[in-house]
């Protein structure tokens, strides 16, 4: 895909690298619809317009003439900082009604959408290339950014595992998923939890926005062609990111697979079906790994 | 019916009038549409049209969503496959008034069957209501790569134009959406109206007490899925001959999305809210894209925030609830009546035992909840199931009524072995089950919660709802010693926590249930109810034969009603025998004194 096939070994590993890079990029982008979901049930399906706003800030930082690197950090505030207004003033009155808020923070993605259109045009956006060029891996010459992609997709892991275990905050967002209620007895402030948690989701949802930046290119509905896989993705993990690591690896090989031996068209829905096919037999999903 | 009997009392009268409202505004509505073409613009009659047909989509939306509670994106994709079905027809056979019929036929068609497939792997035993809205987002995804695949079959990510489609001009397009539009809205409005309609708003107020009233929610739902695909569909047949152009995005989930904001909007539950919504914002839409598109939209997406938030029933909802507020006082009230008592279900087959448990376990990986259960009752007994709190009363009652509960052991109604039997299945061998916190209809008046107890033994009607309420004549006695019977057209939500424990006990009642088990029904009643409550279980059992389950607190109580007591602890049947036994039994003493373990 990325290399002009020399041999067999080098398809082979070509298609190899594909599938943990696929999978790389959609646990990058998952993982913050994954922690909104674990901790607080919610389905933030403005998830697609944090992804755009994160590209955006890419664009922003382009204009600006900054180093294109410093775009990550202002897309990770950003998308904290509006997240924190979103769950204080959208989320905070529908944690009864999960499926309005499913509904409400689409709406909040169609105007974020529009707010976006109307502040840079809806045309096709490009930007700077951050790492180009390629690399070679054991005799085959593959995409550096894909490979950083992949070296982004451990590090949020790991970051994120250190989070959950290592710290306060982990701790009692675990107790938060464990038992919402027992947490508040014990004298949790869960409403700061959940506040806090809704804001570090949005952030990363913004943050993978700037990292796909140099793979697709950047338009105000870019991120819900993002959104339905992440959901999917998601629903099958559960809370669990290990679980959500292997759905992006099996599912994402698969989309690798079939894009590459059967059509790009069927690989582009390969995700949605494998999740609803895993979730009918299994309606826990992964969730158990 | 006899009408003439029933035309004194005011209200059949006055609902008799609303629904001659109803004709006559569809007549008005109809003139309208045929009268429009002549005094509206081109433009408006072009835009007019498409927004009434996906008025109807609107509609479809409204009886899922707002009704039944399935969220659903997907009616875009039963939109796309039927425009494209016509489409496809038109283009590649041609448009003799043959083929027309062809497209018509398969644009019906195929959207029911792919509904009914998708309905069969969305709705099973213990779905969630967050895997219907990811199935029906993954259903316009899939139709939409399935159009893109197509190449010249389908036209691709062009779309197919330029076919021949009905021989209509512009204002006989309007006139024919128009009136769709108006038939759809009058029929959904008459069934969601009737009895049948009823059943919808049950399910999503509570779907496991429609499972347990012995209702099978999932093929209600696959059905309703299907139907509305064929309406659907048929909106799609539409679209393709009026716009002559069919698209992917026709059946893309952001149309689908599209359509669940436009009913919110208007007002979920209300079928007229979401028709009208539709028509208003497309239109709107078309007027104001040219000179503000992006603020339009904004615009929108801002409306439907604080709708979902604020108002989550939508405009047409206050003016609901003014028309409620003005008129006070309850709903309708039918006349009741005594149905005669029923045969048993088996033949009397002498003593053979109702219900025998053998060996029955419950366990949650290593921990065990219940072991070694085994337990018959026969007719007329009177079973009180007694133990401290966590000895696994709760989980036996949900072993007796749900196949797929125990984990080892057999659970035999009337010999036949439940296991894998999902709830209403079990119900229909004549179980009835009244939980701990009463589970009843919110949304309901008293009458139609009895009336969805009695949906398993005759099917309501689609068409109205009905004058009178034939219940079993213990059931009308339980209401009658509760004092609801005088209360029968009052919303459920309006009921005290006593009057709602006896509604359910009348609701299971209704079922005519040969064994019935309760789960501490008289918690938190007073000594009045209560006494009432045990009045009337001891006349079911003693009297009309059928044989009870009670889980219960109260020893007092217990010892008042029961014919037999079983005695539960850490999961383990330790005495079944006479009142007299148990309660002079050492071990109980024991139990109930706390501490020692047996």
């Amino acid at each position: 895909m990325m290399a002009p096939p020399h041999s067999k070994e080098s398809r082979q590993m070509t298609l190899l690298l594909d599938i943990i890079t696929t999978a790389a990029i959609l646990f990058i982008i998952a993982t913050g619809l994954l922690t909104i979901f674990g901790v607080l049930k919610i389905i933030n399906f403005a998830h697609g317009a944090w992804l755009t706003v994160g590209a955006y800030c890419a664009v922003a930082v382009g204009d600006l003439g900054w180093n294109p690197w410093a775009a990550l950090p202002v897309a990770f505030v950003t998308g904290a900082a509006l997240g924190g207004l979103t769950e204080r003033f959208i989320v905070r009155p529908l944690y009864a009604r999960p499926l309005d808020a499913i509904l409400a923070t689409w709406g909040l993605g169609i105007i974020i959408g529009q707010l976006i259109t109307l502040g840079f045009g809806r045309d096709v956006q490009f930007t700077k290339a951050l790492l180009p060029g390629t690399a070679d891996v054991f005799g085959t010459s593959y995409s550096v950014y894909r490979l950083f992609a992949l070296a982004a997709a451990i590090a949020i892991g790991l970051g994120f595992s250190w989070l959950m275990e290592g710290t306060r905050l982990g701790l009692s967002a675990r107790a938060v998923i464990m038992n919402e209620a027992l947490a508040r007895a014990l004298g949790l402030d869960t409403r700061r939890i959940r506040w806090v948690t809704f804001m570090i989701g949005c952030g990363l949802a913004a943050l993978a926005g700037t990292l796909l930046t140099p793979l697709t290119s950047v338009d105000p509905n870019m991120g819900v062609a993002w959104l339905v896989g992440s959901f999917m993705l998601v629903m099958v993990a559960g809370q669990s990111f290990a679980a959500l690591a292997l759905a992006c690896l099996l599912l994402g090989g698969a989309q690798v697979i079939v894009s590459t031996y059967v059509s790009p068209i069927l690989g582009g829905i390969t995700v949605a079906v494998l999740a609803a096919v895993v979730l009918r037999i299994s309606p826990k999903g992964f969730s158990r790994v | 019916m006899s009408d003439a009997t029933l035309d004194t009392a005011a209200e059949p009268g006055r609902r008799r009038s609303r629904m001659r409202h109803l004709w006559v505004l569809a007549l008005i509505a109809a003139g309208l549409m045929i009268a429009g073409p002549l005094f509206l613009d081109r433009f408006t009659v072009n835009v007019l049209t498409r927004s009434m047909i996906f008025a109807i989509l609107a509609v479809t939306v409204d009886l899922l969503w707002g009704f039944t509670g399935i969220l659903t994106f997907g009616q875009a994709a039963f939109f796309g496959a039927g425009a494209y079905a016509t489409a496809m027809v038109l283009t590649h056979l041609g448009s003799t008034p043959g083929l027309m019929v062809l497209g018509l036929v398969l644009s019906i068609v195929l959207p029911v069957l792919l509904a009914a497939a998708v309905g069969w792997l969305t709705f099973y035993p213990g779905s969630t209501d967050f895997y219907a809205t990811v199935i029906s987002l993954v259903v316009p995804i899939v139709v939409t790569q399935v159009i893109y695949s197509g190449g010249t079959w389908t036209g691709s990510s062009s779309g197919l134009v330029g076919y021949v489609g009905l021989d209509l001009s512009l204002g006989g397009f309007f006139r024919l959406a128009g009136l769709s539009l108006v038939a759809v809205v009058v029929v959904a409005l008459i069934f969601v109206r009737s009895d049948a309609g009823r059943v919808l708003t049950a399910i999503r107020n509570n779907e496991t007490r429609c499972a347990y009233l012995g209702i099978s929610t999932q093929k209600v739902k696959i059905a309703l899925t299907a139907v509305l695909a064929a309406v659907t569909g048929y909106a799609g047949f539409l679209y393709a001959n009026a716009s002559g152009v069919v698209a992917p995005e026709n059946a893309g989930f952001v149309f689908g999305t599209q359509l669940v904001v436009w009913t919110a909007l208007g007002g979920r539950g209300t079928v007229i809210g979401p028709a009208l919504g539709a028509v208003a914002i497309d239109y709107l839409s078309a007027q104001l894209s040219g000179q503000m598109p992006f603020l339009w939209q904004l615009v929108i997406g801002t409306l439907f925030v604080a709708m979902i938030i604020f108002m989550p029933n939508g405009l047409a909802a206050l003016a609901t609830g003014w028309r409620r507020m003005r008129r006070g006082e309850d709903g309708f009230s039918p006349q009741l009546v005594a149905l005669p008592p029923r045969a048993a279900r088996v033949p009397a087959d002498g003593d053979s035992p109702l219900l025998r448990i053998e060996k029955l376990e419950k366990s949650y990986g290593s921990q065990k909840v219940l072991e070694d259960i085994t337990l018959q009752v026969r007719r007329g007994e009177l079973v009180s199931l007694v133990g401290p709190n966590g000895a696994g009363k709760t989980t036996l009652m949900r072993c007796m009524t749900d196949g797929k509960a125990a984990s080892g052991g057999t659970v035999r109604i009337h010999g036949t072995s439940i296991s894998g039997m999902v709830p209403d299945q079990i119900v229909a061998r004549g179980i009835g089950r009244k939980f701990q916190v009463a589970s009843v209809f919110d949304s309901l008046t008293v009458a139609e919660c009895l009336r969805m107890a009695r949906v398993s033994h005759e099917a309501p009607s689609f068409l109205r709802s009905a004058d009178s309420l034939s219940l079993p004549q213990a059931a009308i006695e339980i209401l009658r010693l509760t004092g609801l019977d005088q209360h029968l057209g009052r919303a459920v939500s309006l009921l005290s926590h006593g009057q709602k424990q006896s509604l359910e006990l009348a609701m299971v009642v209704s079922l005519e249930p040969e064994l019935i088990l309760l789960d501490e029904p008289t918690a938190g009643l007073t000594a009045a109810e209560r006494a009432t409550i045990g009045q009337v279980l001891m006349k079911l059992t003693s009297e009309l034969g059928l044989a009870a389950i009670l889980v219960e607190h109260d020893l007092d109580f217990v010892r008042d009603i029961s014919s037999r007591i079983v005695v539960l602890h850490q999961g383990r049947l330790v005495l079944d025998g006479t009142v007299e036994e148990v309660v002079n039994d050492e071990i109980v003493k024991r139990i109930y004194s706390g501490g020692d373990h047996v």
